[in-house]
């Protein structure tokens, strides 16, 4: 059973801004619902006022700038990011982890941003966001600030956005507009399931970047390397000195430890093969 | 918006199984998209168009895929029946042609804990013969 709350669907961004300044601290906002309706099920959370910006018709948009950066909006989810012409053709590596984030039903409502709020280490669209440098848009009263995705995340579950903040979009620089990149991901089954430990990887004018998910408290965004200089033995050892993974109900520390190996390797012989 | 639909509104169709978004027995369309309604509240689909498996009889006739899943025997306990047709109804919607693999893929997020996938993954199947 769910708690009883006020349900708010503002229309506009201002609108947005005012709920979330009237409430604060009681407030959760809804965009997919694919992670908070079950923490709301199951008692983990309660909050007195949800707020859907599935209203606000800009964020349910994926913008490609006239400088090649895409911009994707704070209600769009991974099927639409999956479907869209512009990211298939330069910034693949989101849609082959989008295809991986649970089933097709559940990708109708899963948004990428929820995903990146939720700031679980198993995040799906955490480590190729992590590699294309993504910044994160925030939305609050005194005119919004902008981050790296890398510094959003704090902690298990934690991000660093403030009770009276939102995020708005998620953007992508032009930088890394068509970059070799990839993603591979370890789970149970090969259907949906959260993953086992994930990693993404991309590279951009000699520099390699790595991401490895499920391996820490958060996803963890590895130090860029030197492209001509990172072998593989050596960006193994920067992943391991980089991650801290936990035995649970999914895999072994070890298991984790060593596929994220063995997908390290994967990606750098897909790399040095283009 | 599962509670909504088989409590209040008795289509029964629309089944609890998980109510975690894992098993799929609650899919509807919202707006022709597959969705697990347990992961929706009704408040949310205002203004939008819901479909259950209720809807695909015409005039009292079957739809051509629930024909198949009778014929192939898809159907055992028929809790995920209803779940199950939604997905692939929609899949077929997409994509009328599609491969074994697309149908799995399709289905990944409807369990069936009696048939083993087989059956029902060949109903799907012997539609996409007849489509153009």
């Amino acid at each position: 059973m769910l708690n009883h709350f006020t349900y708010f669907k503002p229309q506009t961004e201002s609108e947005l801004l005012e709920k979330v300044k009237s409430y604060g601290d009681d407030t959760k906002i809804l965009a997919g619902g694919t992670d908070l309706l079950i923490y709301m099920k199951q008692g983990i959370t309660a909050p007195k006022v949800l707020i859907d910006v599935k209203g606000i018709s800009e964020y349910s948009k994926i913008v490609t700038a006239s400088d090649g950066s895409i911009s994707i909006g704070a209600s769009v989810t991974c099927n639409e990011v999956i479907e869209n012409e512009c990211i298939n053709k330069h910034f693949p590596v989101l849609v082959e982890a989008a295809k991986t984030l649970g089933s097709y039903q559940l990708r109708n409502r899963a948004t990428v941003i929820g995903n990146i709020c939720n700031a679980s280490p198993a995040a799906d669209m955490a480590g190729p966001l992590l590699v294309l440098g993504a910044l994160v848009i925030i939305g609050n009263d005194s005119g919004g600030r902008e981050i790296l995705l890398k510094d959003f995340f704090i902690g298990f579950k934690k991000n660093i956005l403030k009770v009276d903040e939102f995020v708005k979009a998620i953007k992508v620089p032009a930088y890394f507009r068509d970059a070799k990149s990839g993603y591979l991901k370890s789970s149970r089954i090969k259907g949906h399931d959260l993953g086992i430990c994930n990693v993404a990887m991309c590279r951009v004018n000699g520099t390699l970047k790595v991401a490895v998910g499920s391996c820490a408290v958060t996803p963890v965004l590895l130090p860029d390397f030197e492209s001509d200089r990172a072998g593989t033995k050596f960006v193994i050892e920067a992943a391991m000195n980089n991650i801290n993974p936990i035995s649970d109900i999914r895999s072994s520390k070890e298991y984790r430890k060593h596929m994220v190996k063995v997908f390290i390797k994967r990606l750098l012989e897909k790399g040095n093969s283009h | 918006m599962l509670e909504f639909l088989h409590d209040d509104l008795a289509i029964l169709s629309v089944k609890e199984g998980c109510g975690e978004g894992e098993c799929g027995a609650c899919t509807v369309m919202l707006d022709n998209k597959p969705v697990n309604s347990c992961l929706i509240l009704a408040v949310e689909a205002d203004g939008t168009s819901i479909r259950t498996v209720e809807g695909e009889v015409k005039d009292g006739k079957l739809s051509p895929l629930q024909e198949s899943f009778k014929k192939n025997h898809a159907t055992q306990c028929g809790f995920c029946t209803p779940g199950m047709i939604m997905s692939a109804q929609s899949l077929l919607e997409r994509n009328p042609k599609p491969n074994e693999e697309e149908i799995k893929e399709a289905i990944e997020g409807n369990f069936c804990r009696c048939t083993g996938y087989r059956q029902i993954i060949d109903a799907i199947f012997e539609v996409t013969k007849n489509a153009k």
